[in-house]
């Protein structure tokens, strides 16, 4: 009896561990598209079609605090801020559709928009 | 435990105090081993081996005082007042959850309790991510924090389970 509760307990983990890891596969998997959006606290800030935007750079700021945004080859990316753990910068390149780059301290998120907004709005 | 009296003995306290006191220097170590994850949310986590030795020789009160007051200290240390606010949804998430899992996970099983309260503590991190950035894409995080929470709830439940089968003569806490 004993040992069958613990052995149902260990199934829950690594039922865990392995839904985790299905997960993680799904999102890295997720490929990238081509507008890409710069939200603060759910309201769009910016929006830009990576394929016709030309490589720059721009600040955003936050309270005293500020993100450096910089969009170079279709890519985009946050290359410094003023938060003390710079986690969005060593977040890299937005590569996966599924996964945005977000700067918490700075209530900042980039993410690719969904492609077919206009359907997803008719869907509702 | 003292039956009797209900009160918190100088020794209790003494002894909650020097546990935050632990928690807090593995914290401080810890901070100076670089992350090679760029996700937020995602570290080993070393201090909550004294969290996890807490909940099953504490009780609950005593649990969340230590717990909170190491939270708010590491804060102070690291400087990272945003942190808080994921920390203490975490900290609550895992802590309950763990304070009910010692009533049918017995001391040689902690790890068991270990991981499950990581699961749980990055839960309520996600929540409150999720509450502050009002983004529901956020939850995409939710599997990469779980796969760590598991992998460093099992590597801390196992410390605390080493620990406490060496301590168990030693010391009278």
């Amino acid at each position: 009896m004993k040992k069958a509760k613990y052995k149902i307990l260990t199934a829950v983990c690594i039922l865990i561990f392995v839904l985790g890891v299905a997960g993680c596969l799904f999102v890295v998997l997720s490929p990238a598209r081509n507008t890409v959006n710069i939200v603060r606290d759910g309201e769009v800030l910016y929006s830009f079609d990576l394929t016709k935007t030309e490589d720059t750079t721009f600040d955003i700021y936050y309270k005293d605090s500020k993100n450096t945004i910089e969009i170079k080859g279709g890519k985009i990316r946050f290359s410094a801020a003023e938060c003390p753990d710079k986690t969005c910068v060593k977040s890299g390149w937005l590569s996966s559709s599924a996964m945005p780059v977000v700067c918490l301290p700075n209530h900042l998120v980039i993410e690719f928009a969904n492609n077919n907004s206009e359907v997803d709005a008719v869907a509702g | 435990m003292q039956g009797k009296n209900n009160k918190m003995s100088a020794k209790r306290i003494a002894n909650l105090a020097m546990l935050t006191g632990i928690a807090l220097i593995i914290f401080v170590v810890e901070l100076q081993i670089p992350n090679p994850f760029p996700i937020p949310g995602i570290k080993l986590g070393l201090a909550n081996i004294v969290t996890v030795y807490a909940v099953y020789h504490y009780r609950a009160y005593e649990v969340f005082m230590t717990v909170f007051v190491r939270i708010l200290l590491a804060a102070v240390f690291c400087g990272n007042f945003m942190a808080l606010i994921y920390s203490f949804s975490g900290s609550v998430f895992c802590l309950v959850g763990m304070l009910l899992l010692r009533k049918i996970v017995d001391e040689k099983h902690i790890w068991i309790a270990s991981v499950l309260g990581a699961v749980l503590h990055n839960t309520g991190q996600m929540i409150a991510a999720s509450a502050v950035l009002q983004t529901v894409q956020i939850w995409l995080y939710y599997p990469f924090l779980i796969v760590s929470g598991c992998l460093a709830g099992l590597f801390t439940g196992l410390c605390a389970q080493l620990l406490i089968s060496r301590l168990k003569n030693r010391l009278d806490i």
